[in-house]
């Protein structure tokens, strides 16, 4: 639901106003009726000659001001904006390129991102706002600002340092996103530490569904070549074209790794590579763990000299000791060779680890990016009520006696 | 402080008390009471109040004191002392701290009744009334003074350990440019060496080009040896601790009796909540459905080889997900009248714009020829 | 409830959701608009025209020039709102019957998106200003692109009876999306029906679970409650095959009746195939509706607070099922055939010039970007372009002459009788 919290809501965003339409017609009308006598290029000046979606574009574009350029890819760019009447309500603004070798109209990334993002409203996913298209034809989606970088960045900063109780808030946050994308039959299938961005608050946010659909109804088909290398699960490394949530819930599994370790847990150069690294650390899979798993296009079988056993939780606790047991065991649940054994979001979400000591940080209180945006916040807060200049200003200063 | 070379000076030649002179006793000392700030040497106190307090020596003050009391004077001028000691002690009861106030204006008011309190017991101005003040202040707050002091504690113990570490870090690196200058000295010792048996043993031609050789050697050594030192002291870095991270003292204090009517302005002080314990689900509920139940299976022609088909079923493929779906969209929204809701939002929203459009509306619909 | 909660989220309520006054209100001012556009252009054309004439020696078109002078003479006769939506409504069935050409045919669900986007899309657009032929097309593709059903622009343009080419079908997109604001999920009844149905047969089976405020009833008793209703229209040999023949009648309905009207407009997803449901086996389904929001009166006889509910909702099914049952194909039935030629003959007339070639138009669009080209799909009319549309005009005319049967051109596909 891309309601814009703004106040009221944008006119694209709701059944079209019966007076804009009134509106239009009357000064249509007006139009012919006095004859434009003038050649044939028909200047758009008046609203008359826009049609009502043209109209109800233009308002929606008009509703936003863009500032500067923040980034670039092959794919989009993003711009800081805010709201024409509030300068202080910051927007992002991302103009999806049009790729000229791209023959088939609109990109599927943006299709996707468009179509899931509207109907998704959470604390823990991209809120968006509005869309339009700007004068070239290019389509612009108005999101939510997140200044706090995303969750990649704060792992790799080594000035950063965090504990258990953050990593529970973060993955706190994860979770829910996932959890409200599968409540909604949404697979996101791009989930890593660079999709997690954070808000001005501290709030962790699901971005980027160019990669999302929704589930799949029997029998019908899904590509396997879908979320990052480093996070995709075995199933789909095998090949399987059929698949459910839990393809999101190994990526999580391996953002919990990653946030624990500070370095990616499995990371391989190619797919096969990938694979086999799963199986180094997880064990390999086989008829016995993992039922019909031959049978999936792409498995290899691997011969019994090979083989790596299942690991078990004293596994888990030992390579991940910051977890303490609970947070291993989650970790186990998450990380399940067989899709039918891991986790399911909502089970993830009733897990105990998340109730047992240590609490999960406040929001406020999360590490930050190095520098930057808190020690602004911080110099801004501390300018507390009236300042009374003159007599007491040097009077603050308290005297040290060496007490004690 | 120049306690030591001051009270060596000739002033202080003679004890007081019992009149007996440096000259004679070399090592005399002197040591003073809080009580009435006379001076008096050690012997004297030992031979007074060894056996119990009594009354102080000197003409005139029939002060009771104690033996434990008596301290070493830390200031030149006894005056300062006793104001110390005053000062000290009403700090200790008066100890709130900036951020706990509202404003700075009530932090510095504050401070400035501190003042007046200090001045006031050190003058001897309404010294009953202050004491009494204070006395009542230390009863009221008794909590809040002491999370105070443990904050103190806590900031000046932490302070001794980072300034201790870093004189530690200090000495370490002094030792490691020591030892950096000594190898690269030997090294410098031993190329000039090579450098002359080569020169030796070669033919002039060659001279010119060992010499080159020689000095590129000893540049790639003492860079090599640098950059690799480098990565070291920052590995080192990158290990150590982190003391970034206070612990979280909670300031847990009374909110109604900030307000003694002595300290006015304290910031309130919200009395924080029994914390909830997290919900992992953020208010959101779960699974939880009014028109149906949702079951773990249904029975169907068209479903039922699905949990047969090994390879489906292999890749993740759960049926459960298809069926809460399917049920969802079966009855979400079979209670919504589209109807009544519809036309009860759009009633609510011309009502908002048509203050605005129907000037316009006016206007537009006198002129509307079509 | 929960349930309907999790439905006023969408995209589809917030958005596309209208009563019947306003709907019609909408499409009478879409209908208003676009036909003062069309005046106005085909005004600004023949005056165009009339200059060119007199200015360039050889005029290549004399004739074309008296037609658009003579068309100029009497006011020009734009489509009515009622004739536009007979429009889209043939347009609509044409959808299903391509998708139905693809091998394999696109699926169900997919087309009925399609089928939503041209009605959503004119809703705020007229035929006038875009021939539903060729937004159709667009549309069907722009489905297979949200609802995971992806081919590529070649791959569909080829499937295309006809020669129309990738650049015909793909023109229109950014203009259907501009008309969809851009919400591109639409809530089908179909899964819908698939829960309805599974819920019934796991009672059937005695395996149902009975709604979360009853929890008095057992499966047993919800077994013994369905097997006692009334007989079906069509009688079948057990419960279960009764639930399977109704599930397909309720089908074929949400296929075509629910796709053809308003009724998505009008009514949720779950409305729409519970309605279809009481057309295929009344008592089948006014069974499930008990179950799910309990009779009148409960056991003990006291009046259920629900009821309010459930006494609307009679209401809202109701009309929502007479307005299902009201559509008939419109192949089916020769009188509206006649007056679909007629309507046709009439849009040829009132075609908005300026809009009529959206592929030339992006083409010369990104070839000359240095030309002040006007925002939006080509609007840019010079007066050679008007020139060249006149012929073009002249020369469909002559075509559609040639081929007597449909003013639409070639047939897109032989009439078949849907099974």
């Amino acid at each position: 639901m891309a309601l814009s919290p703004f106040g009221s809501r944008s006119p694209s965003m709701t059944v079209h106003s019966p007076n804009t339409a009134i509106r239009l017609r009357a000064t249509a009308a007006q139009n012919s009726s006095t004859g434009t006598a003038s050649a044939a290029v028909s200047k758009p000046v008046q609203n008359g000659d826009r049609e009502l979606t043209e109209q109800l574009n233009i308002d929606v574009r008009e509703r936003y001001v863009k500032d500067r350029k923040v980034g670039e890819g092959t794919y989009a760019v993003v711009y800081v904006g805010h709201l024409r009447h509030d300068p202080s309500s910051l927007v992002a603004i991302k103009k999806i390129k049009v790729n000229a070798e791209y023959k088939d109209g609109l990109a599927m990334d943006a299709v996707r991102e468009v179509k899931y993002l509207q109907e998704l409203k959470h604390p823990n996913v991209i809120a968006l706002h509005d869309v339009f298209s700007s004068k070239d034809q290019n389509l612009s989606l108005v999101l939510e600002f997140l200044p706090g970088g995303d969750l990649e960045m704060l792992i790799k900063d080594s000035d950063i340092q965090y504990g258990v109780a953050d990593i529970k808030a973060w993955m706190g946050m994860l979770a829910r996103g996932v959890w409200w994308c599968h409540e909604n039959f949404v697979l996101h299938r791009d989930i890593k530490p660079n999709n997690l961005l954070i808000a001005s608050d501290g709030e962790v946010k699901l971005a980027d569904f160019g990669l999302a659909r929704s589930f799949a109804d029997p029998l019908f088909n899904m590509t396997h070549q879908v979320i990052t290398r480093w996070y995709r699960p075995p199933e789909l490394l095998y090949g399987a074209r059929q698949y459910s949530g839990a393809v999101d819930i190994w990526s999580m599994g391996m953002v919990f790794a990653e946030l624990l370790l500070r370095v990616p847990f499995v990371a391989g150069n190619t797919d096969l590579d990938q694979t086999s690294k799963i199986c180094e650390a997880f064990g390999t899979p086989t008829e016995e763990n993992w039922p019909g798993v031959s049978k999936l296009p792409y498995y290899i079988a691997t011969d019994k000299a090979h083989l790596v056993p299942l690991q078990g939780r004293d596994f888990f606790m030992r390579q991940f000791p910051t977890a303490g047991p609970v947070g291993a065991d989650l970790l186990m649940s998450m990380c399940a060779l067989d899709p039918r054994k891991r986790s399911t979001a909502v089970q993830c979400l009733r897990h105990n680890w998340w109730t047992i000591e240590p609490r999960p940080t406040k929001n406020e209180d999360l590490p930050r990016k190095s520098g930057g945006t808190k020690k602004m916040g911080d110099d801004l807060t501390r300018r507390g009520g009236e300042l009374d200049e003159g007599m007491f200003k040097s009077a603050a200063r308290q005297l040290d006696f060496g007490m004690k | 402080m120049a306690s030591n070379a001051a009270s060596r000076r000739d002033e202080d030649e003679v004890c007081p008390v019992c009149k007996s002179s440096r000259y004679l006793n070399p090592d005399m000392r002197f040591l003073i009471n809080p009580e009435c700030y006379h001076k008096m040497c050690e012997s004297c106190v030992d031979r007074i109040f060894s056996s119990g307090p009594a009354n102080c020596p000197v003409a005139g003050c029939r002060k009771t004191l104690r033996k434990n009391r008596f301290r070493k004077q830390t200031f030149e001028d006894i005056g300062v002392e006793r104001e110390v000691d005053i000062r000290r002690r009403v700090m200790h009861i008066l100890n709130r701290r900036e951020e706990e106030f509202d404003s700075k204006r009530a932090y510095d008011d504050f401070l400035e009744q501190r003042e007046d309190i200090i001045a006031n017991l050190v003058s001897r101005i309404d010294v009953a009334k202050t004491e009494a003040q204070l006395q009542k202040y230390a009863a009221d707050n008794m909590q809040s003074i002491r999370a105070n002091q443990a904050i103190e504690a806590e900031e000046a113990s932490s302070f001794q350990a980072r300034m201790s570490l870093e004189q530690e870090e200090a000495r370490l690196r002094r030792q490691a440019v020591r030892q950096e200058y000594e190898t690269e000295r030997r090294e410098i010792q031993a190329g000039r060496e090579d450098f002359l048996t080569r020169l030796a043993s070669g033919s002039s031609t060659d001279a010119a080009a060992i010499a080159r050789e020689g000095h590129k050697v000893l540049l790639k050594k003492s860079s090599a040896r640098r950059s690799e030192e480098e990565r070291i002291r920052q590995k080192q870095a990158a290990l150590r601790l982190d003391n970034k991270r206070v612990s979280n003292l909670s300031t847990v204090e009374q909110a109604g009796a900030a307000d003694t009517g002595l300290v006015k302005g304290l910031r309130k002080i919200k009395t924080p909540e029994p914390e909830k314990p997290y919900d992992p689900f953020m208010g959101y509920v779960p699974e939880k459905r009014d028109y149906y139940s949702l079951q773990s299976y249904y029975p169907s022609q068209y479903l039922d080889p699905i949990r047969n088909d090994a390879r489906m079923l292999a890749g993740g493929y759960d049926l459960r997900e298809y069926y809460s779906r399917t049920l969802l969209e079966a009855f979400a929204g079979l209670s919504c009248f589209v109807g009544e809701e519809i036309s009860q939002r759009d009633a609510a929203n011309t009502s908002k714009s048509t203050a605005t459009e129907g000037a316009s509306m006016a206007v537009e619909g006198g002129e509307n020829t079509a | 409830m929960i349930e309907d909660d999790i439905y006023r989220a969408s995209s589809q309520y917030r958005l596309w959701s209208y009563t019947e006054p306003s709907l019609q209100s909408l499409r009478a001012t879409t209908n208003a608009v676009a036909s003062e556009r069309v005046r106005a252009a085909l005004r600004r054309s023949c005056e165009a025209h009339q200059s060119t004439a007199t200015s360039a020696a050889g005029t290549p078109l004399p004739e074309s020039n008296m037609e658009v002078k003579n068309k100029d003479e009497k006011d020009v006769e734009c489509l009515t709102p009622e004739e536009e939506l007979v429009l889209v409504r043939y347009y609509c069935e044409k959808t299903l019957e391509l998708g139905e050409t693809y091998k394999p045919p696109i699926p169900t669900m997919v087309r009925a998106t399609a089928i939503q986007y041209l009605r959503r899309f004119y809703l705020t657009n007229s035929p006038m200003t875009y021939h539903p032929k060729s937004i159709m097309a667009c549309a069907l593709f722009v489905a297979t692109k949200t609802d995971n059903y992806y081919i590529s622009l070649r791959q569909f343009a080829d499937g295309i009876p006809g020669d129309t080419t990738t650049e015909d079908v793909i023109a229109p997109e950014f203009l259907l999306m501009q008309g969809l604001r851009f919400t591109f999920d639409v809530r089908h009844p179909f899964r819908g029906l698939e829960g309805g149905v599974l819920e019934l047969q796991a009672i059937a089976q005695g395996q149902g679970q009975p709604a979360p405020h009853l929890p008095y009833e057992t499966a047993e008793d919800l077994q013994q409650g369905l097997l006692s209703i009334a007989p079906p229209p069509v009688p079948s040999s057990s419960m279960s095959d009764r639930i399977a023949r109704a599930h397909g009648t309720t089908r074929e309905l949400l296929k075509s009746a629910a796709q053809m009207t308003d009724a998505y407009f009008l009514y949720t997803p779950s409305q729409i195939w519970f309605s279809a449901f009481l057309l295929a086996d009344r008592p089948l389904a006014e069974f499930l509706l008990d179950v799910k929001l309990a009779p009148e009166t409960d056991e003990n006889g006291l009046v259920n607070p629900l009821y309010e509910i459930r006494s609307k909702l009679h209401h809202v099914l109701t009309e929502c099922s007479a307005l299902l049952q009201s559509y008939t194909p419109l192949s089916s039935d020769p009188a509206q055939m006649k007056s679909l030629k007629r309507i046709a003959k009439k849009l040829y007339h009132c075609q908005n010039p300026e809009k009529v070639n959206l592929a030339a138009a992006q083409k010369r669009e990104s070839t000359q970007p240095s030309t002040a080209v006007q925002s939006d799909a080509g609007i840019v009319t010079s007066e050679s372009e008007t020139e060249r549309l006149a012929k073009k005009r002249k020369l469909e005319q002559e075509q559609k002459v040639r081929q007597e049967d449909d003013v639409f051109g070639p047939e897109l596909v032989t009439q078949r009788t849907k099974q």
